[in-house]
């Protein structure tokens, strides 16, 4: 999922939070009244409220489910390897658009991270890049063009110079 | 209490102004060798996770000390481990430069390294000596608990919520709220400190014998365990002062139902659960795991939002209460454990976590809660002491300028993080690829109002502790 629309929905969400706080701070706050009264409305409301929260916690967590990056298989007719070493990887020169693929991304050294970037350099995909194991990321490319790829997990002194491309097309 | 608050809270103000050094020079305003980038880095995440637990773990120990007869020379002991600790961390970093951060992932800190060997052994004995000051705060404070409330069923609260009627009948009281706070900071602090040993211990043995290797899968779990459920109990180790600080504030009491009890047995399962997030990206990693992590990162925010923000919502709501720097920041640092929340939720969603995991989303987020949620219910509880001690509240002039830098520049400062990470601009970069720059200078900015924020703070707090005590105290 982009990175922009999470963005907003994040900002929406910590505003609305915040101005209905600082509502219910100051909402006569001048006429003082008992705390059971407040408390007794209050613990009305909060079973409604927390019927809610887990109703969203849950539904969450079962629309997200179908759309986990993890891989169903194991191998597709186009397995990539790619291999991370401090500092760069080794990539195949092109990758086909349109056309599952699979990369199966292993380390040489230390953790590194494969973090795919789109020709209109956002973030698209990225799975870890582990010593002594083989993590594939299944991807389907549908954007033509240069693909950058660059580390996503600190790896030493070039961390941030560890950066190549791939064309797709 | 003060000397583990006034050595957390200094050693916070020194991360803060490192904190600043790295984002101006990612922001090109100041030239700086890459290798002390990392170094400087590496001690920045520490030193801030440290500190505020420092901090926290004082006025916590004086809560749980208020009721039960706890020794302070064991306090003294475990303050004893986590100087030397933090010593050997500083000594590590400078002169040293280890520079493979606070996560040390097997086997970084012992390959293609650029500091000597010595400062990574250094560092591992330094991260392991504030591991067993931890644990030495664990244990005393767990030991008074089940001492004083009859064993884990009275500590946990379970014969008051499956046994309310006898419990009533009996006269007898469940405890206050931050005693559950000190309870499961203790439980999950060992249990989460026993795999983070585990770790520090095998990599201590590699350093000194580089033929036992590690598997990375489990290093990558076992430091995560413990770093996570460290750094997410430094906020429930503070939130005791809001229990105690808001009930101060606004005359209410702030008392333990079974919904509070039932919200703090939430907290100790999901907590130590959560920390699966940090492997989304690790796909070999078993996915029933990965399951486990989204689903115990949502309802670890349950008992936060049902019971301890929507309780601390009620005892403030038509209360009559003053306004002085302790109530304000108790009440905004709930505002920035749920904002900070949001996107710590957002980013343990799976498919959301595809294109945010380690981007500068993950900073934005967990510099919400330590310093828009944690610090303020730890400076907040301060000032509630200090100006029940005095009577005094802050001048209106004092508040809005506090307010203004610490909310203003640390909004300013956050939304860089978040606006950067949502467009893909990675974290832990010296050099970031755009717009991370431009937004470096914001964020920069953001922290020198921030800071400026926080020194009217510290002027005000000793202002207030020179005042004559008042007649009248609470």
């Amino acid at each position: 999922m982009p990175g922009l629309p999470v963005l907003k929905v994040f900002v929406g969400a910590a505003t609305g939070a915040t101005a209905a706080m600082i509502a219910m701070a100051l909402y006569r706050a001048r006429e003082p009244v008992p705390q059971d009264v407040v408390f007794s409305k209050g613990y009305a409301v909060r079973r409604f409220w927390l019927a809610l929260v887990l109703a969203v916690a849950v539904a969450a967590f079962v629309i997200s489910i179908p759309r986990f990056p993890y891989p169903s298989v194991t191998a597709t007719k186009h397995t990539y390897t790619i291999v991370a070493q401090q500092y760069s990887f080794t990539l195949p020169a092109t990758v086909p658009a349109d056309t599952p693929v699979v990369f199966a991304v292993t380390s040489r050294d230390v953790n590194h991270g494969f973090g795919i970037y789109d020709p209109q350099n956002r973030l698209v995909g990225q799975v870890q890049a582990m010593p002594d194991y083989v993590n594939r990321l299944p991807f389907e490319f549908h954007l033509r063009g240069r693909y950058t790829v660059r580390c996503l997990e600190y790896c030493g002194l070039g961390h941030a110079a560890m950066q190549e491309s791939f064309e797709v097309r | 209490m003060w000397l583990y608050l006034g050595t957390g809270l200094a050693i916070f103000f020194l991360m803060v102004v490192i904190g600043i050094v790295l984002r101006a020079e990612q922001a090109g305003w100041i030239p700086l060798d890459q290798g002390w980038f990392y170094a400087l880095l590496s001690l920045h995440g520490i030193g801030m996770i440290t500190a505020i637990a420092i901090a926290g773990l004082g006025t916590l120990w004086y809560f749980v000390y208020r009721e039960i007869a706890l020794d302070a020379r064991i306090a003294y002991i475990a303050y004893g481990f986590f100087a030397a600790g933090v010593i050997c961390v500083v000594v590590s970093v400078i002169p040293g430069e280890y520079g493979a951060l606070w996560t040390m992932l097997y086997p970084l800190p012992f390959v293609g390294t650029y500091w000597p060997s010595w400062a990574t052994g250094v560092w591992l004995v330094g991260n392991i000596l504030v591991m067993i000051g931890f644990v030495v705060w664990c244990m005393q404070v767990l030991a008074g608990l089940l001492a004083r409330y009859g064993g884990l069923r009275g500590v946990l609260g379970i014969d008051y919520v499956f046994h309310n009627h006898e419990f009533a009948e009996q006269h007898r009281e469940p405890p206050p709220p931050q005693m559950f706070a000190a309870a499961i900071t203790a439980i999950d602090g060992i249990i989460s400190s026993s795999l983070g040993m585990t770790y520090g211990v095998a990599m201590i043995v590699h350093w000194l014998d580089p033929s036992v290797a590690i598997n990375p899968l489990w290093a990558k779990n076992l430091i995560y365990q413990f770093g996570h459920t460290f750094a997410n109990l430094t906020i429930y180790i503070a939130v005791a002062g809001l229990y105690v600080g808001l009930a101060l504030c606004t005359k209410r009491k702030y008392h333990t139902s079974i919904p509070l009890v039932i919200g703090w047995w939430g907290t100790l399962l999901f907590v130590i659960l959560a920390y699966f997030h940090h492997l989304y990206m690790d796909f070999v990693q078993p996915q029933v795991l990965q399951y486990i992590g989204e689903i115990s990162s949502y309802l670890a925010a349950v008992p936060v939002v049902v019971v301890t923000v929507f309780s601390g919502i009620l005892l403030v709501h038509r209360s009559g209460l003053k306004w002085g720097l302790g109530a304000m920041f108790l009440y905004a640092g709930m505002m920035g454990w749920v904002a900070g929340g949001i996107a710590a939720v957002l980013d343990a969603t799976i498919p959301v976590n595809f294109d945010l995991h380690n981007t500068l989303w993950v900073p934005g987020h967990f510099h919400t809660y330590l310093l828009e949620g944690v610090l303020l219910f730890i400076i907040g509880w301060l000032f509630v002491s200090l100006e029940q001690r005095s009577g005094a509240l802050s001048p209106l002039i004092v508040r809005w300028l506090a307010g203004v830098g610490i909310f203003g520049g640390g909004a300013l400062f956050l939304l860089s993080f978040y606006i950067a990470g949502a467009q893909g601009v990675p974290r832990r970069y010296a050099v970031e690829p755009a717009p991370g720059p431009q937004m470096a200078n914001f964020a920069t900015v953001g922290a020198l109002i921030l800071l400026t924020g926080l020194m009217v703070v510290a002027v005000e707090a000793f202002r207030l502790r020179r005042l004559p005590e008042s007649a009248e105290l609470g």
